[in-house]
């Protein structure tokens, strides 16, 4: 009975190891055939492989503009376009994505531009990591945590602390170690530009700014409860400034109306933004180190145009949502805002 | 007994090869290797940075190669494979107007065969606004019309019994039933997107397969984190997650919308009601006259991360 049973377990096995082996050797076979999918073929695939093909097609053609454009422009080839580095401190509210969102698609206009996001956070967060990713910017991703003291508290005015001090001078901290392994001229050449995520910017102005050589300047719209708040050019240079609000600041000028040269940052390497300077002269604690104000280059026509506007964002109302939470009810936090 | 045991252990090894070979048959196996042979599979690592507004699946693929070659014509050249996607933004003369206009135009340079159709509220086209569209490069139709003192808002304070930018709209789809009157066969899709709002470039690609009317969330409307449609299992709307009067018939912002051209052009009287509007009815006095809830096209469900959460809102509420 038991030589029976071995006989039978060892056919089993036998016959087991034949069926899988059988199986393999079609499985082989099929993977060279040129199979019949008539059924299989969804419309959706071939509205795909249509769809591809006119991205190849509308790519092809892009190259060959860009390639008679050149040319008649004159332009310089990307790689002596000297690098704009941007600095932009960002805190996690609702609207951040949104604003993210809207910066990067004004930036990936620009040629030779590298955005570095500083968020004010202990930990770099999902959603802006994600974001970047998907941007198809050039960037770097840093994370500073604002001091409790130093961070605005929830009825806080938005004047009474500055804000994002610690993320530019993380910022540029990172700008300078960045830089010492690339040695040479080449690594040296580039502007930087503190833009705030909530302002709007034309693609103009990045244009303007490529060629500072110490620090340029130019007027800002909506700023100061003004207008447009700007620099007074006589002869080519800066003679003193028009503004609302306290004139008699050695640089009465917002964040987003001056560009440094990388050269300048670089060779200044204790020059920062100072957390402790009164109300408004935060850009003057940076520039004070940096430049006189007989040194700063006037672009924007002398500025006369206004290539930059000192746009907020209205605080979304969540009345409504904040309702519904207390009975358990809001909207599903799983779906990033 | 031991025979049954015997013929248990076949039985228990046979099985799963059975199953395993009824089931490649009708499995998608065969077209997956029916794809793998299809030159397209290759060429999405070429795209870069222009495929991800696609559609997100191919998200995974392309993450490291985007950077490599960003292009810089702005706008893309025109495709004739692409249906247009006609914007309508209504406008006026506030400061921050140059601004909002600058911002939304660097969001629409990035989007292939757009047509932005900017009207004022003004007596007369400013030169501003003027020569802000021509130096976009975008293409673009200006038109504009003056709202008669009595319907616009008093001050600036957000008035709802009074909709702002409806006669705007209006004439943006009058100019469209005269200029397409009879080239029936340029298929588009109507947007109609405020200057201070934010757009993703992928909601363009979205909307682009509307057939008749297309819809998805919106976020920052109605007092809630967002406001979007509820979809059941069978992807087909049946009401509205929205707290300011989910009842509307189509309680949804102005921006959670595209309608597709051939529809506004067979529905010739269609248009935004002017007068006796409730607050928030504007954009269902539209739409009404267009589809019913059953035509509607949920979109922005194909994404992982969103399709997930509509599942869990359709269980939820």
């Amino acid at each position: 009975m038991a030589a029976r049973m071995k006989l039978k377990l060892k056919t089993v096995f036998v016959l087991y190891f034949m069926v899988s082996l059988m199986g393999l050797i079609y499985a082989l076979m099929q993977l060279g055939q040129h199979c019949d999918c008539a059924e299989h073929d969804l419309p959706k695939d071939r509205a795909i492989s249509r769809l591809q093909e006119e991205l190849y097609r509308l790519q092809g053609q892009i190259r060959q503009l860009e390639k008679a454009k050149q040319p008649e422009k004159k332009q310089p080839p990307k790689s002596s376009l000297s690098t704009i580095f941007v600095i932009t401190p960002t805190y996690a509210r609702l609207v951040q994505k949104a604003e993210l969102t809207r910066l990067s698609q004004t930036f990936l206009h620009v040629p030779q531009l590298h955005w570095i996001l500083v968020e004010d956070s202990p930990r770099k967060t999902p959603l802006v990591s994600n974001f970047l990713m998907k941007s198809g910017l050039t960037y770097t991703h840093l994370n500073v945590p604002t001091a409790k003291e130093r961070k605005l508290q929830e009825g806080d005015p938005s004047w009474l602390k500055p804000r994002g001090v610690e993320q530019r001078n993380e910022g540029l901290r990172w700008l300078r170690e960045d830089r010492k392994t690339e040695p040479g001229d080449d690594g040296q050449q580039g502007v930087v530009y503190f833009a705030d995520d909530d302002n709007t910017y034309s693609l103009q102005l990045f244009e303007e700014m490529r060629s500072t050589q110490r620090v340029s300047v130019w007027p800002v719209g909506l700023v100061g409860g003004m207008k447009f708040e700007s620099p007074v050019v006589e002869g080519g240079k800066v003679v003193r400034f028009h503004t609302g609000w306290r004139p008699s600041r050695p640089f009465p000028m917002d964040m987003a109306g001056f560009a440094v040269s990388l050269r300048l940052v670089l060779a200044n390497l204790d020059a920062c933004f100072d957390g402790e300077a009164p109300m408004g002269f935060l850009e003057s604690s940076l520039l004070k180190g940096l430049v006189t104000v007989d040194e700063l280059e006037p672009k924007a026509d002398n500025c006369t145009k206004v290539l930059v506007w000192h746009t907020r964002t209205e605080k979304p109302k969540m009345k409504r949502e904040e309702a519904l939470q207390v009975q358990g009810l809001g909207s599903d936090p799983a779906v990033e805002v | 007994m031991p025979k049954r045991r015997d013929i248990l252990a076949i039985v228990l090894i046979v099985l799963p090869w059975t199953l395993l070979i009824t089931v490649w048959h009708q499995s998608a196996i065969a077209p997956l290797l029916a794809i793998r042979k299809d030159e397209g599979g290759e060429g999405r690592r070429e795209a870069g940075g222009q495929d991800s507004k696609e559609y997100c699946a191919s998200d995974k693929d392309i993450v490291e190669v985007v950077r490599t070659e960003y292009v810089y014509t702005r706008p893309p050249p025109w495709s004739d494979v692409l249906p247009t996607i006609h914007i309508i933004t209504p406008t006026y003369s506030r400061p921050v107007q140059k601004a909002e206009l600058t911002r939304i135009a660097n969001t629409f340079l990035h989007v292939p065969n757009l047509h932005w159709i900017l009207i004022e509220d003004s007596q007369r086209r400013t030169p501003l606004v003027t020569s802000l569209l021509r130096e976009t490069g975008l293409n673009y139709t200006h038109l504009n019309v003056e709202t008669p003192k009595n319907f616009k808002v008093r001050g600036d304070t957000r008035d709802p019994r009074i909709p702002r930018g409806t006669m705007q709209r209006n004439l943006a789809l009058r100019w469209l039933r005269e200029t397409f009157k009879n080239n029936n066969s340029q298929p588009g899709i109507i947007y109609f997107a405020d200057d201070d709002n934010s757009y993703s470039l992928e909601l363009f690609e979205e909307m682009r397969s509307t057939r008749k009317v297309s819809v998805w969330p919106v976020a920052f409307v109605g007092g809630l984190r967002y406001e979007s449609p509820k979809v059941n299992a069978a992807g087909k709307v049946y009401g509205w997650k929205a707290v300011f009067d989910p009842h509307r018939p189509f309680a949804i912002d102005m921006a959670g919308f595209a309608i597709n051209l051939k529809l506004i052009l067979a529905k010739p009287q269609a248009y935004f009601k002017l007068r006796g509007v409730k607050g928030g009815y504007q954009e269902s006095s539209l739409l009404r006259e267009l589809v019913t809830l059953n035509d509607l096209e949920p979109k922005a469900a194909h994404c992982p991360k969103v399709s997930s959460a509509f599942i869990d809102l359709s269980v939820q509420l």
